[in-house]
This record gives C-alpha cells, structure tokens and sequence, in this order.
C-alpha cells in the first residue's frame, strides 16, 4: 500500500494544479448557468399568467413526477421548475459528471500519469487531491448562480426567500459533490476520458429517468432510492425552507464512499499505457 | 551496494506476459544498459518498478527499499523519463517546472545548470515544443533535483544527433558525480557508447548480464574472406555461411589455427572484424548461441 502522508496531502499541490486546469472552464460554466438564470427569471412576468390558466387546468397531473410542478404559477415554483429541477439538478449534474468521469482518466489517456507518479505521491493522494481541486467549481458555478437569481429578483420586482435560495444552494453542495466522487470512481475505471465522461451522463440521465418513474408510478417509490437526485430536493427548500437532512446524511456517505472505493481501485489497478 | 534489485520479477497482462523470473542487479554509481527489441518487456519492467503496474509475482528493491511498501518514499529518490514521454501541454514550460518543483518538495539544486545544458523557450506552451524540445523537457525533469538514481525508458528518441551527443556527454559527467543510471535502449551503439554493463532481454526473459567489455571478448571475431578455389571446399566453423562469394565464420579463439587452414587456400580477401554489440544483439535474437 502506497503511504497516505497527511503533511504532504495537505500541501494539495494537485489539488491547486486542478483548480488552476479548471479555471477556464469554472468560468465559463457559471457564465452559462448565469445567463440561463436571468433569462428563465426575466421571462417569468410574460407567462406568469399563462402559466396560472395552464395549472388551473390541471396541465402539472400529468407531470406529477416532476417535484413541484403544482406549484409553477409561483415564481418561486416557476424558478424551481424551470431553473432547479431542470438546469440546475439535471443539466449542471451532467456537466460536472461529464468533466469529473475524465479527470483521472485523461491523466491515463494521455500518459501524462507516468510523470505525476514519478514525484513522490500515491495514488490515494491523487484520487483525494483530484475530487479537492473540483470543489471551487462547485462552489463558483453555486454561489455565481445564487447571486444572479438575487439579482433578478430585485430587477423583476418579484417576491422570494433569499434565505431558502441560500439554504438551497448551501445544500445542493452534498448533492454535486456526490456527482463529483462517483465521477472519479468512473474516472478511475475507464481509461478513456470521452468514455468516462459520456457513461457518467449516461449514469446521471438513469438515475433522474428512475427517480421520475418512482415517483411517476404507485408502488414504485422505492426505485428512487438508487438515484441520488432521490437525496436532494430544492422545491422543499426553496418554498418552505425545509432541508432533507436524511439525504443529505446519504449523499455524504455516497461521497465518502465513492473515494474510499476509488482509491482501493485505483491503488490495485494496473495503469497500462 | 546494489542500488536496483530484483528477484524473479514477474508481470503478467492476464495470460500475456510481460516480464518473467527477471533478476538482476544494478550497482551503485554504473550506468546500467537494458537492451532489447521493441516489446521486449524493457517498458513493463521500468513501469513495474516504479509502481505504475502491479507484480505478477517476484520482488524489487530500490535503494534497498521494496517496492511494494515503500513506493512514494523511492519516487522521491528516483528520476525518470518516461519512453512515450507525455507532458502537460496546457502548460509553459515554467508552468510545468513550477508545478513539478512543488510536488519534489526539494531542492532543485540541478535545474540552472540543466537549463543551460539544454536550452528551452520556456515562456512558451508545451503544445508548441517539438518533439526534441519535449524531450529535453522530459530529461530536465529527471534530474533537477539530484536523485541518487534515474531511470530512463529510450530516452534518446526524438534528439537529433547533436543533441544525442550532447546528452550521452551529460550521461558521463553524471556518472562521474556518482549517479546512478538505468538506460534502456534498443539501439546497441549508444549502450555501447556510454554502459558499463548490459541486460539483453527477449520476449520478457533476461538473457544475458554482461560488462560490455567481457560480452565482446566472448564473442570474440567474425572471420570473412574470398578464395580463388569453390568456397564450399573450405571447412570453417560450425557457423561458417558463404554469402555472395564471401566466407564468413565466427571463432572466439584460436585465431592460429584458421590462420593455417586459411593458407592452404589462395586468398583473394580476407577480414578479422572484432564483434560489434550490434552483432552480439542479432546473434541472441536469432538464438544461435
């Protein structure tokens, strides 16, 4: 077993290397997630009363597996629907799953692991330091995105809890970094970065298909329980500023367990070039 | 003191296999030349010690550490460049020393000088070196902070013959400060050139362990020469080929005695030529000794 040195983790040289390889792409991603935001938000004025007429209908009975979808003649259920449910727990999940599926396995592809191993580091610190050095991005794409809906807000003139927005940010962190450690598990397995990355959207696009179905189905509840948008639900923050505490408990064991297992793999694997 | 050492280091790819029963010895301050072909298994060994691939069976020690407990405590005492050298190519090449000095941790008490020995554009991005430069890169690296042994996987592809030379002159003043040095290769004229001792390996098995200097004495001479008469009346050694008009036999001794068969014959040519590795090297893979 390699040595698992905390004096030179803590150095997290790789870590700031990865922080430094994303920067670009943090940037880009929470430019994205931004624009998206003021456009959804802006637009909300305009269909606000259609979107009354259409619950009033009964248009969201159809829709039932789609959390809150009642409730989207509310801005607040409107920005859930549009902006949460959607771009946030799907799209942003796909993004960051897609970029965390490649960041071992581009080291592998590219043979560039040859010489990141030749310095004195284990695979245990790559693994720890790799998942430590995504963490800005879900923090900047987060907060970047939280400040653009206070932002709106005010513009628009609207009403909203800017307390259960942070609160909703603040607890989606658990949920992206669970993206992120079972992305590196992928990364680990797959030595080809395109591969990684397109089978952990293929992971993330099963787990919301089956998380819908359970809640789509009677008697089907319990096949949500393998996804783990299952774990995170920002409607019930952002209207009532309830937090899933259980879930939030799951997902952490997910990211704890994701690295343990990527690390025990990637320590017995064979890094054939 | 032996600085690498294996013990019937094994790897297998499944059934494939890579090494096998591999056991040898690299002496503190040498410059150790591993020879073989392509696919050989030169690469499986290197990789294997430095951890990158699990033991199939059999062991290693580095600096008298085993390899299987104490990897990241020998990568701090091992340079190495990698055969198919890849480096971060989003980076400038300051970028790049910068990143690798800090994971070193240490003082990079060599880099000045190296980056005097073999310049580099180093405000420009990787992307844009070429392949020398790349390996330039890959060389500065090895050796910036000093370690007691470098490893090299045919570090000597992609330089062009100026800069070879220029590289096997830094390997002599290197050995010189007492540095160990372990060079694999399949071009015999610069194992020739710069090793004091050689591994031959074919098909993952070491063949043979040699000083240079002794694996040519033992090979001893290749003995060419033309004959006015048929040249299939001459009888030479059991190797003898007669290849367009030319006779040609190897002897390790007794140069006396084919003198004197030789005579009985009218000589239009004749050739005594000392072994060359390179011929050593073709004999072992054609497995005619």
């Amino acid at each position: 077993m390699d040595d698992f040195d905390i004096n030179k983790i803590l150095r997290l040289r790789i870590a700031f290397q990865t922080i430094k390889d994303y920067w670009k792409i943090t940037i880009i991603i929470t430019i994205l997630f931004v624009g998206i935001t003021t456009l959804y938000s802006a637009m909300f004025p305009a269909f606000k009363d259609m979107l009354t007429e259409m619950m009033e209908s009964g248009f969201a009975e159809g829709f039932s597996f789609l959390r809150g979808i009642e409730d989207m003649g509310s801005y607040v259920g409107f920005l859930n629907m549009e902006l949460y449910q959607i771009f946030w727990i799907m799209i942003l999940g796909i993004i960051l799953g897609f970029l965390s599926g490649a960041v071992i396995a581009k080291e592998i592809e590219g043979k560039t692991i040859d010489l990141l191993m030749s310095n004195p580091v284990s695979k245990k610190q790559i693994i720890f330091e790799k998942f430590i050095g995504l963490i800005p991005m879900v923090l900047i794409v987060n907060f970047g995105t939280m400040f653009a809906v206070f932002g709106i807000t005010i513009a628009i003139n609207e009403e909203l809890n800017f307390g259960n927005v942070f609160l909703t940010h603040i607890t989606s962190i658990p949920y992206f970094l669970s993206i992120i450690a079972i992305g590196i598990l992928v990364s680990v397995v797959i030595n080809e970065k395109m591969k990684a990355g397109i089978i952990m959207v293929a992971i993330i696009v099963s787990m919301y298909i089956f998380e819908s179905l359970g809640n789509m189905v009677p008697n089907y509840e319990a096949m949500g329980v393998i996804s783990i948008t299952h774990y995170y639900n920002p409607y019930d923050t952002l209207k009532f500023g309830e937090i899933d505490a259980v879930g939030m408990i799951v997902l952490s064991v997910i990211i704890v367990w994701s690295l343990i297992i990527a690390m025990l793999y990637f320590e017995n694997k064979d890094i054939t070039i | 003191m032996n600085i690498i050492e294996t013990k019937n280091l094994t790897k297998f790819y499944g059934k494939i296999r890579g090494i096998e029963d591999l056991t040898l010895t690299v002496k503190k301050g040498e410059i150790f030349g591993f020879l073989g072909p392509n696919g050989a298994g030169k690469t499986t060994t290197i990789r294997t010690l430095l951890g990158l691939l699990k033991p199939t069976s059999g062991e290693a020690f580095i600096l008298n550490k085993n390899i299987e407990n104490n990897i990241v405590e020998i990568r701090a005492n091992v340079g190495y460049i990698p055969g198919e050298l890849a480096l971060y190519e989003h980076l400038t090449g300051k970028q790049f020393l910068d990143y690798f000095s800090s994971l070193r941790d240490t003082n990079l008490s060599l880099l000045e000088g190296l980056l005097e020995t073999f310049e580099l554009p180093l405000n420009r991005k990787i992307k844009g070196y070429s392949r020398g430069m790349k390996q330039k890169m890959g060389i500065i690296q090895a050796f910036m902070d000093d370690p007691p042994l470098v490893i090299m996987d045919e570090p000597t592809s992609g330089l062009d013959p100026l800069l070879q030379q220029k590289f096997y002159e830094f390997l002599h003043s290197e050995k010189k400060k007492g540095r160990t040095m372990f060079f694999s290769s399949h071009i015999l004229s610069e194992v020739d050139k710069i090793c004091d001792r050689v591994a031959i390996i074919r098909d993952g098995r070491l063949i043979t362990l040699e000083n240079i200097d002794t694996l040519k004495k033992k090979s001893g001479k290749i003995i060419k020469l033309k004959i006015k008469e048929n040249p299939s009346k001459f009888k030479g050694a059991k190797n003898m080929k007669i290849k367009e008009g030319w006779i040609e036999f190897v002897t390790s001794d007794n140069i006396n005695h084919w003198i004197k068969e030789i005579s009985k014959f009218t000589v239009l040519d004749l050739k005594i030529i000392d072994f060359s590795l390179e011929d050593i090297f073709i004999r072992y893979y054609e497995e005619e000794f």
